[in-house]
């Protein structure tokens, strides 16, 4: 069955450009808008990978990176950053509110600051999830 | 409900991270998300004839407004945060209320320049639309800001003004989760000396006693919740006596309720709370009255 990926971003322009290398590349595109749309659907869907951006209205990528890790359901789903925030600050944060709750999460599967180019894009998710798989 | 969420609006020239900075302190009562919104006026790439939409001068002003926020964002998100952003083009009233509904923020943060009535009538930001379509308090910043003082932020030692009104005494409701950070709160009712038939100095001391009493019973709402409560009565011009208690106790901010009625029939210009913030140095608090807020 041919990969569905999630792509969670609130600028439309971004969300066209990966939405474009994701179906050139033979996978099949979801859109979210923001962190708390993405996290429905990921529930509702089941992607076989995210890509997630971080700085959104609503909820930010932090969170629902962090929702997605540590439900038991979705933990397993891989999860490509791709942002204008640094990595570091990810990291920090993530160990901050880690602090918090007592509760870690790992490292995600790719972190892509923005820009990236489409091939970037492209091969990063097939090394992922492999190339796609056709009907 | 506390104060969570927070709308912080800005120009960059109007207000920066500097200005938020003190606000953090909101934390220790809640505060654990910050909305940026940044609204690009439309005039500034508006369709001009022989010119036509300047989209590429939308686009380079999103980005520059992008860099800053992702700068602000990477701090509050290393401190635990939540952080959100909003970077549009449009009408700062519309653009402000539709983020503030989106997010269901519980403060709203903008800057106030001193400008002359007729820059007002063009220019100025109606905060009185803002107050009446989202029944959002409004904290106004002074524009250039006062110079920061690292030793205050504006919940410290507020000055509550109270008419009793609705208005005034969901300022009271508003303020009381903010209780851990509040060092001192001072709460100010100005009695009108047109009002004071007679001219004994029964009526005037009866005045005192009846408003001191309603006072004193707020200050026990918040000295039960370990916040030191002062209560002042004073007679005359409310908005001089209001100024002057400010300075008199050394307040961080003023706290006023805003009422439907008044805030429509005085709109921003000529009303308290612009005119204190022409004249203060410090922020206003501008609390609505607690009533649904419109449907977008």
């Amino acid at each position: 069955m041919t990969q569905t990926i999630l792509l969670v971003d609130d600028d439309p322009d971004v969300l066209t450009l990966n939405m474009t290398v994701v179906e050139e590349n033979g996978y099949i595109p979801i859109l979210a808008e923001n962190g708390e749309k993405g996290l429905e659907m990921a529930k509702t869907e089941h992607p076989d990978l995210i890509i997630l951006d971080i700085l959104m209205p609503r909820q930010s990528g932090i969170k629902m990176y962090r929702a997605i890790k540590l439900d038991e359901t979705l933990k397993n789903i891989p999860v490509i950053i791709l942002s204008g925030i640094a990595q570091q600050s990810f990291q920090k944060s993530q160990e901050t509110l880690a602090g918090f709750s007592g509760s870690p999460v790992p490292e995600p599967e790719a972190y892509l600051e923005k820009p990236v180019s489409p091939a970037e894009l492209g091969s990063t998710i097939r090394r992922i999830i492999g190339p796609a798989k056709n009907e | 409900m506390g104060i969570e969420k927070l709308l912080f609006v800005t120009r960059f020239e109007d207000l920066s991270f500097d200005d938020l900075k003190p606000l953090l302190e909101l934390r220790k009562a809640g505060l654990n998300h910050i909305i940026f919104l940044n609204v690009i006026e439309s005039e500034k790439v508006r369709l001009q004839r022989g010119v036509g939409f300047k989209k590429a001068e939308a686009v380079r002003l999103k980005e520059i407004a992008n860099v800053r926020f992702i700068d602000w964002a990477e701090t509050l998100f290393e401190q635990g945060l939540e952080v959100g952003v909003y970077i549009v083009v449009g009408n700062v009233v519309e653009q402000v209320v539709k983020a503030a509904k989106n997010e269901e923020a519980n403060l709203i943060v903008m800057g106030h320049k001193t400008k002359t009535r007729l820059q007002e009538l063009y220019t100025g930001v109606d905060i009185s639309e803002i107050l009446e379509r989202t029944h959002i308090p409004v904290l106004i910043h002074k524009e250039p800001p006062a110079p920061l003082r690292t030793d205050m932020h504006p919940f410290q030692r507020p000055l509550l003004a109270t008419a009793w009104t609705p208005a005034s005494l969901h300022a009271v409701e508003f303020l009381k989760p903010a209780g851990p950070v509040i060092e001192e709160i001072h709460i100010l009712h100005v009695a009108d000396k047109d009002a004071l038939n007679g001219d004994s100095a029964m009526v005037v001391q009866e005045t005192r006693k009846v408003t001191r009493k309603k006072l004193d019973e707020i200050c026990t709402q918040f000295t039960s919740m370990g916040v030191s409560a002062r209560g002042h009565v004073h007679i005359g011009d409310s908005l001089r006596e209001i100024e002057q208690a400010a300075q008199e106790h050394h307040a961080s901010m003023v706290v006023l309720g805003m009422s439907r009625r008044a805030g429509w029939q005085e709109r921003w210009m000529g009303s308290i709370p612009k005119t204190l913030m022409d004249r203060l140095s410090i922020p206003v608090l501008i609390v609505p009255a607690d009533e649904k807020p419109e449907k977008l």
